[in-house]
């Protein structure tokens, strides 16, 4: 039978299935599913084994929890419980490590269902950082007793003595809470909670007046994120009513620390400074969403309207630590910041016809910030006050996005499609008050045998300023001639290749996908000029046999970009090229049932990013920077031995090494820089063996019978 | 004339079934004693005589087969293997020596039944949930198959799994795989972040399927403190966190675009430091400079989300 034909057929038999008279009027009486082998009972797998890691790397333990040298347990498991209607399950995955997860979930299907989680995700930053500062709470950095202040880091004598060794990184903890009811009415209510708790260090910047030191700020934050709704679903419509709160809370709401360069000798102690952290803030937002699936055109109408405030009202501090400036009384003692957001939406979809379809859509997106203004007259650096009151900003905008497009499907192997978008924000407060942009494209999807895919798309897009405030420019003390790449005329050209293949007589399967984006900023004499993006990458599988597949796949990628300045605050001066390329490959393999009774997995996967500058300077030779090159190389073997009907034995064999030569950390010790005070971080470079071996024992059949 | 004689007897009568079952609104008027001759005679279990492979077998281990559930395929008086599959009597029925046998509806891109076929089975259940939005999303508009991205036949469907559902979206989508390969990216790679975690992947009216209304909003379902609003806000940070950051992967730290100091060169221009040129002199083992190494322009201008402090302008406190 004929592709064309099989198609006909089913679409036919689909088309007569459709028709829900037909669903409600077929005799099932005799249809007894006397073999069917439902779940019963409990099944599981419980997985436990010892793993060792042969060096410590922090980046290694980046999302792991393998940071560090040594044997650790390695526990994992899954299970299923069924019985009369009711339905359980649980899976653990690296309950021993700080990357651990546990998911529950329980409950009668089509009624209701309840599940519970809590994961852990370590960020791991840093393991070569040192720092001279002792914290006290999590809002005091104290400097070491006997500090010697100075005018430049070459004049820490006690710099050597006091510095000590401090990780840098975080840990994220997660709880999850969530259930669903379905009412017999259609109408189905969902709840999730979650509550996420981060803690740790993390870099942070304190400035004095010209110089300025890292600082390990400690990080305590919680933020509890609530979804609540109600959907409804009859026939052709569908609805979703939810309500959406994010509650964000600091622990620490400011960071004091002691200034380790000039100290005041009319005061005693060192000068202290002080920033203010992240403020407690909270969303709510109420979401209404919905489609009607219209019998005429086989059109589907959809909707989105969406309501959320946003507030933060965090106690101010004062302009300045400092007690010996005579600072003024701030205008309020709190922001009141508030942001209301809108976001609404329709969408249409339609076949006029049978081989086309048309989609029609609108979006409106705004940011209404409410947050009062007043002027402030800030003290600099906690040293002087300055002379020029400010004003704040509440920036906000409005953002639509109108687009049509159609496809027509000229023949059973051709598709064309084409399409045009209108964009247009609006700003408060920016230089670019209005813009627009214009994008359309075209596209065609060719399939000229059931074994070849080819889908080709171009287009472009013209970003256009419509209104360009001077004042605004000028405000903001900016070079006249420069226009910020976000909001500069943007003239871009895009296309896409993808070909997939996957012959009938050949076990092999290929892709390969192209793209390009051409950006060009020719109406700024100043800031980004160009920038250029290009990819290339090809995936092969092979079905070497029945129970072997292997694949290669490899990738490049290019980012090319142009920007220039003036140091004369004039015409341009000097031009930066940014080069910014990407590569990998790698390969696998997956042997499975060798001698019935064994499994491999093989992968391998090779990284090389690569970043390029070049600055160029009137009347100087052009300066080139190292490029900062970054190596990757990972090797993962499994090995799964199945040694009777329930019990299985893993081995795992895992190399990974990554390699940086990034100048910005490269040599730069805390005292590299005259006048900043750094934590002496070197660019990663590690190389991580994990060998483990482990024992899987199941509970239940391994294979699905039909019952006896 | 000559068109009407050009159709085949055959092709009539594909084309009367296609016209009779394609009206809008057109009701069967059947009895409850006949049967749909559609459908097969004993529903799985007929499709069990040939069909009895594990991974057949494997949809007993998943939520499609809960014969409790009175929604769901194999609950009672549904339509079993057939509530997917479609009516397959033919298939299952007898054969004539040297016919195929007909088809029951399959899944997948390579399946031999239209996408749009496929997804509308889906749909018949799952309108509300997943079908919600997925006619305004770029799924559907590239006709992506529901079965190309789950698998309904397997205990543990890879995409619905944080570990595994990136390689899922990885077949197609390569260029955001090359980019979550990349030195500074979001943890794909370790397996404990996936592509739903951000991405609303049935599709929304915003047109970049994302899980939440916006761009920030999204980003802000766990970076909750960049929300604001500050007293002191960077414009570009409250508009789109893209501007300066890309999600799926960057050769450079923080997963920003371009290094500093030139990346905020581009929009800041202002007489003195923020408009000096920096070159390879400003090396460590060259006149070591504050705008170049360590945190660049970040060594002062740390707050560079924002600042809530009344002298907290320039972002520096």
């Amino acid at each position: 039978m004929t592709e064309v034909k099989i198609k006909i057929l089913t679409t036919a038999i689909a088309l007569s299935f459709l028709s829900t008279a037909a669903w409600a009027q077929v005799d099932t009486s005799d249809w007894k599913c006397e073999l069917c082998p439902f779940e019963q009972g409990y099944d599981a797998e419980y997985e436990a084994g010892a793993l060792y890691v042969s060096d410590s790397a922090a980046r290694f333990g980046n999302a792991t929890g393998l940071d560090e040298e040594g044997g650790k347990l390695a526990l994992d498991g899954e299970g299923r419980y069924a019985s009369e209607g009711f339905q359980a399950s649980w899976t653990v995955a690296d309950l021993a490590l700080d990357a651990r997860e546990l998911e529950v979930e329980a409950g009668r299907q089509g009624r209701y269902g309840l599940y519970l989680g809590y994961n852990e995700l370590p960020y791991r930053q840093f393991d070569t950082t040192e720092t001279i500062f002792t914290a006290q709470g999590n809002d005091f950095l104290r400097l070491p007793p006997g500090w010697v202040a100075a005018g430049s880091t070459a004049g820490f004598t006690e710099l050597a003595n006091s510095l000590y060794p401090l990780d840098i990184g975080s840990d994220r903890q997660n709880i999850m809470l969530g259930g669903h009811f379905l009412m017999s009415s259609g109408f189905k209510f969902f709840a999730d909670f979650r509550q996420e708790n981060r803690d740790g260090v993390q870099i942070t910047s304190g400035s004095g007046f010209t110089q300025s030191s890292m600082l390990p700020r400690m990080i305590d934050y919680q933020t509890d994120t609530i979804d609540l709704g109600l959907r409804y679903a009859s026939g052709p419509l569908s609805l979703s009513l939810a309500w959406y709160g994010s509650f964000f809370d600091n622990k620490a709401g400011s960071l004091t620390w002691e200034n380790p360069f000039f100290d005041n000798p009319a005061t005693p102690g060192f000068d202290p400074h002080r920033m203010a952290l992240e403020p407690d803030n909270d969303f709510q937002q109420l979401t209404l969403t919905g489609s009607y699936r219209f019998q005429t055109w086989n059109s589907v109408l959809g909707f989105t309207a969406a309501n959320g405030t946003g507030k933060q009202n965090e106690p101010l501090l004062p302009y300045t630590i400092n007690p010996n400036l005579a600072a003024g009384a701030l205008p309020v003692a709190n922001l009141d910041g508030k942001v209301d957001t809108s976001n609404y939406s329709v969408t249409l979809t339609s076949r006029p016809i049978r081989k086309g379809r048309i989609i029609l859509g609108y979006r409106f997106d705004e940011r209404d910030n409410q947050t009062a203004q007043a002027t402030w007259t800030r003290v600099i650096v906690d040293t002087f006050v300055s002379a020029e009151p400010e004003t704040n900003t509440p920036y906000s905008f409005e953002r639509t996005r109108m687009h049509v497009s159609g496809e027509y499907e000229l023949f059973d192997q051709l598709r064309l499609s084409a399409g045009y978008e209108r964009r247009e924000l609006d700003r408060d407060f920016q230089e670019v008050a209005e813009q627009t942009e214009d994008n359309g494209w075209g596209r065609a999807r060719w399939r000229p045998a059931s074994w070849l895919d080819i889908s080709i798309k171009g287009g472009s897009a013209k970003r256009e300023i419509d209104r360009y405030d001077e004042n605004v420019a000028a405000s903001f003390g900016q070079n006249p001639l420069l226009r910020k790449y976000n909001l500069a005329y943007r003239y871009r050209e895009y296309g896409e290749l993808t070909v997939s293949t996957s012959p009938a007589n050949l076990p092999v399967s290929a892709t390969i996908s192209a793209m390009f984006a051409d950006d060009s900023y020719t109406q700024s004499q100043m800031g980004l000029n160009q920038a250029e993006t290009s990819h290339i990458s090809a995936d092969v599988s092979w079905a070497v046999s029945e129970n072997t597949t292997a694949y290669v796949l490899v990738g490049g990628e290019t980012i090319d970009a142009d920007q220039s300045g003036s140091e004369s605050f004039g015409t341009p001066d000097w031009s930066a090229f940014h080069s910014d390329s990407f590569s990998h490959y790698g390969g696998g393999l997956e042997w499975r049932n060798i001698g019935e009774n064994t499994d491999i997995v093989l992968d391998y996967t090779h990284t090389d990013g690569e970043t390029g500058i070049r600055v160029y300077r009137t009347g100087v030779s052009p300066s080139d920077f190292p490029d900062i090159d970054s190596d990757f190389d990972s090797l993962r073997l499994k090995l799964r031995y199945q040694k009777s009907d329930r019990l299985d034995i893993d081995l795992n064999l895992r190399y990974e090494s990554f390699e940086t030569n990034d100048w910005a950390l490269a040599g730069v010790a805390p005292d590299t820089i005259p006048t900043v005070l750094t934590m002496g971080a070197d660019p990663y470079d590690y190389s991580v063996w994990v060998v483990g071996v482990g024992f899987r024992y199941l509970i239940g059949a391994r294979d699905i019978s039909f019952p006896e | 004339m000559k068109l009407l004689r050009q159709i085949r007897p055959r092709g009539i009568a594909i084309a009367a079934i296609l016209v009779v079952f394609s009206l809008p609104g057109y009701v069967l008027a059947q009895s409850a004693e006949d049967e749909d001759p559609a459908y097969s005679r004993e529903g799985a279990d007929s499709c069990f005589a040939c069909h009895d492979d594990q991974l057949t077998l494997a949809v007993f281990r998943t939520k499609h087969a809960v014969p409790s559930d009175p929604n769901g395929p194999f609950g009672h008086g549904q339509l079993q293997c057939e509530a997917c599959h479609g009516p397959s009597g033919d298939h299952a029925g007898r054969v004539r020596r040297g016919e195929e046998r007909p088809p029951s509806i399959n899944f997948g891109s390579d399946s031999g039944t239209p996408v749009v076929v496929q997804n509308e089975m889906c749909m018949n259940c799952h309108t509300g949930d997943e079908g919600l939005a997925w006619h305004a999303g770029g799924h559907d508009n590239d006709e992506v198959a529901c079965a190309d991205c789950h698998t309904s036949h397997a205990a543990r469907d890879p995409v619905m799994a944080t570990a595994t559902q990136p390689d899922v979206c990885f077949d197609c989508h390569q260029y955001e795989k090359s980019q979550a390969m990349k030195p500074y990216s979001h943890p794909f790679r370790q397996g404990k972040m996936d592509c739903s975690g951000c991405h609303n992947t049935h599709g929304d009216d915003s047109g970049d399927l994302f899980a939440r209304q916006t761009l920030n909003g999204t980003c802000y379902d766990c970076h909750a403190e960049k929300r604001g609003p500050y007293l002191w806000e960077h414009a570009p940070v409250a508009e789109d966190c893209s501007t300066c950051h890309d999600p799926h992967g960057s050769n450079n730290p923080g997963m920003i675009t371009m290094r500093g100091p030139m990346m905020c060169q581009g929009c800041h221009s202002q007489a003195g430091h923020p408009s000096l040129a920096s070159t390879a002199d400003g090396l460590a083992d060259g006149m070591p400079s504050q705008y170049l190494l360590g945190r660049n322009c970040m060594n002062c201008h740390t707050q560079v989300h924002g600042s809530n402090h009344p002298s907290g302008s320039k972002l520096m406190r």
